[in-house]
């Protein structure tokens, strides 16, 4: 049974965590959570690595193109017998599944082809599912900023920027 | 290759164009005898009017006939087929209220009735161009019924566009629409590249190139489509005084009005006559939609971004994005409910007036629902945080709408939520095929 929260100064920012209303995971107002756990091919681990360095050169062109991941990391496990990915990301997951299938796949298929044991390709219709079932909800998540997304940070650093030369110019 | 569409096989609310200006009625239906319910489509079904004769219509009037997850449920649809219905369409319109935004005032307790109920079963759409043709219509509706108590009318909603084509804002409405593959004729300047035939009807090929599906037999699913259907209430004097307060000279009001809606009231575009109305640009199908923002305006100095026809239509200006914005169209159907406010008033009169709106989608997670959720009542698509669309946006929690401007982007604060939701639900629109299909049991 939860415990209740015993109210004092330190509980007066607590972030409202809700279930992501429409696709897996947590959130907390923009900001959105996806881990997931997968098996690893049993040549999975050394193809992966073969292949690593090329897709995380790649990395900030492709999650350019997406505008919303905040942050992206992969694990190998338990003697590389398992995969973890871990996303967190601004707004919706579910709606941008066709999208991202028709856009990023090339990128995906680099690193999840031949590791990840049922990952076929980013396109298959067959791939909600396989996400679905290595999904696990974070028991505990807390995001920095949860109201300003990838882009709002590149807008305000724009600004910031502007700003910056008209103070220079007036100076 | 050609493609082909089974026009006599599709329900005509989804091609014909309307006779402008129209009247019509969606007269709504419970169903508690399922064979009563098989008896009303099965007398229904020779009068269906089809999309067959849409270029050429014999009469200038339609009667057609939609369902709901329960009146497919009702009419005893097995379990295994309904379970494969898409989940938006399963779970009904209400159950959707967080991800689409109709909380607050939109609120689906605050639904007008059937909307939202558990009674909502099947749906008579019916369009004329008058409204002797209207009754003659309803007519047929009312004959197909007797001595059928099993199928119940509990509703009717009376909507029109009316003779000078304007929605209670003053907007031309209607302007701009797809283009569908197989439909005949050639795109009018500004309709782009033809959509494929799959994201509007279930059994052709899709912008993903796969077989838009539905399930159970072909014969069910086979030129179907889904209706997402909204009755938007419109405050049209919160709305005129909403201007005149930011406003300081009435061609201010009119410059604001268009800023937040990306066309002046006569329907000329901003992005082709961006500092006065030109009402001829209006009048010209040629013309009125003949645009785009990649290249002619990426910042939005003409057409905003956040403004209302480039959210809910962003046409090129998406293309350095993920985001592919042939998936996510809609083929709108809008058309008016109640009378309009007349001209100068600004107080309230607390008539009920708005806009019923049917989105034809093939797959409403992706287009209907994509539009509400992603470029309606969010903004961070366009780099513009929680700002929302403001003419049709909820506003019940955030409140600025800010466009670009020389010398300094100007910015209002404090909106109001200017149309508020008084109803919503995904219908099927089966294909006369499917219809018989149903009318047999189901066999």
């Amino acid at each position: 049974m939860a415990t209740k929260v015993i109210e004092s100064e330190r509980t007066a920012m607590a972030q409202k965590v809700t279930r992501h209303p429409d696709g897996p995971g947590l959130r907390i107002g923009k900001r959105g959570e996806l881990t997931g756990i997968g098996k690893v091919t049993p040549d999975g681990a050394r193809i992966f690595r073969e292949r690593l360095p090329q897709f995380q050169a790649e990395a900030a062109y492709w999650e350019n193109r997406i505008g919303t991941v905040q942050s992206f990391r992969l694990f190998l496990f338990d003697n590389d017998t398992r995969i973890l990915f871990s996303i967190v990301y601004d707004g919706d997951f579910k709606p941008y599944v066709e999208d991202l299938m028709n856009d990023v796949s090339p990128w995906m298929d680099q690193i999840f082809g031949g590791v990840w044991e049922g990952y076929t390709n980013f396109k298959d219709p067959a791939l909600m599912d396989l996400i679905r079932n290595a999904q696990v909800t974070a028991e505990f998540f807390y995001a920095a900023y949860p109201e300003v997304s990838c882009r709002d940070v590149q807008k305000m650093k724009r600004l910031s920027a502007a700003v910056s030369e008209m103070l220079d110019a007036a100076s | 290759m050609t493609q082909i569409l089974d026009l006599a096989d599709i329900q005509a609310t989804v091609l014909r164009n309307r006779p402008m200006p129209y009247c019509g009625a969606y007269v709504f239906l419970r169903i508690d005898d399922p064979e009563h319910a098989r008896t009303l489509l099965y007398r229904l079904i020779p009068k269906i009017t089809t999309s067959a004769d849409w270029q050429k219509p014999i009469d200038h009037a339609w009667i057609n006939i939609v369902l709901t997850y329960a009146g497919l449920a009702r009419l005893g649809l097995s379990q295994q087929i309904l379970d494969g219905f898409p989940m938006e369409f399963r779970v009904s319109m209400a159950a959707r209220k967080e991800f689409l935004g109709d909380i607050g005032e939109s609120d689906p307790s605050r639904w007008d009735y059937p909307f939202g109920s558990q009674d909502l079963h099947a749906a008579l759409v019916v369009m004329a161009r008058d409204q002797d043709s209207l009754e003659a219509k309803l007519a047929i509706g009312r004959e197909a019924m007797v001595g059928l108590p099993g199928v119940t009318v509990i509703g009717q909603l009376d909507v029109a566009l009316p003779a000078n084509f304007r929605e209670h804002f003053g907007f031309v409405d209607g302007i701009s629409r797809p283009f569908i593959e197989g439909q005949g004729g050639s795109p009018l300047p500004g309709q782009g590249e033809p959509l494929k035939a799959g994201e509007f009807f279930l059994g052709y090929v899709n912008e993903l190139g796969e077989l838009a599906r539905g399930p159970g037999p072909q014969t069910l699913w086979t030129n179907a489509t889904y209706l997402s259907l909204r009755k938007l209430h419109q405050n049209v004097a919160q709305f005129r005084r909403f201007l005149r307060q930011r406003a300081k000279t009435p061609r201010d009001e009119e410059l604001i009005a268009a800023k937040m809606v990306g066309r002046w009231r006569s329907g000329c575009p901003l992005a082709l006559s961006p500092d006065r109305d030109d009402p001829e640009i209006g009048k010209d199908p040629m013309r009125n939609n003949a645009f785009a923002y990649y290249d002619d305006d990426p910042k939005g100095l003409k057409t905003p971004a956040g403004s209302h026809i480039r959210r809910v239509n962003p046409r090129d200006a998406l293309q350095d994005t993920i985001v592919n914005s042939r998936i996510h169209r809609v083929f709108r159907r809008g058309s008016t409910y109640g009378p309009m406010l007349p001209e100068g008033i600004l107080e309230d009169d607390g008539v009920a007036r708005g806009n019923v709106i049917a989105f034809v989608n093939a797959n409403p997670a992706r287009q209907f629902e994509f539009v509400q959720s992603q470029w309606v009542n969010d903004g961070d698509f366009i780099s513009a945080g929680h700002d929302k669309d403001p003419i049709v946006g909820n506003h019940a929690e955030d409140s600025q709408y800010t466009f670009p401007a020389r010398p300094v982007r100007q910015r209002l604060d404090g909106l109001p939520s200017f149309v508020v939701t008084r109803g919503g639900q995904h219908v099927f629109l089966p294909g006369i095929g499917g219809l018989r299909w149903l009318a047999e049991g189901c066999r």
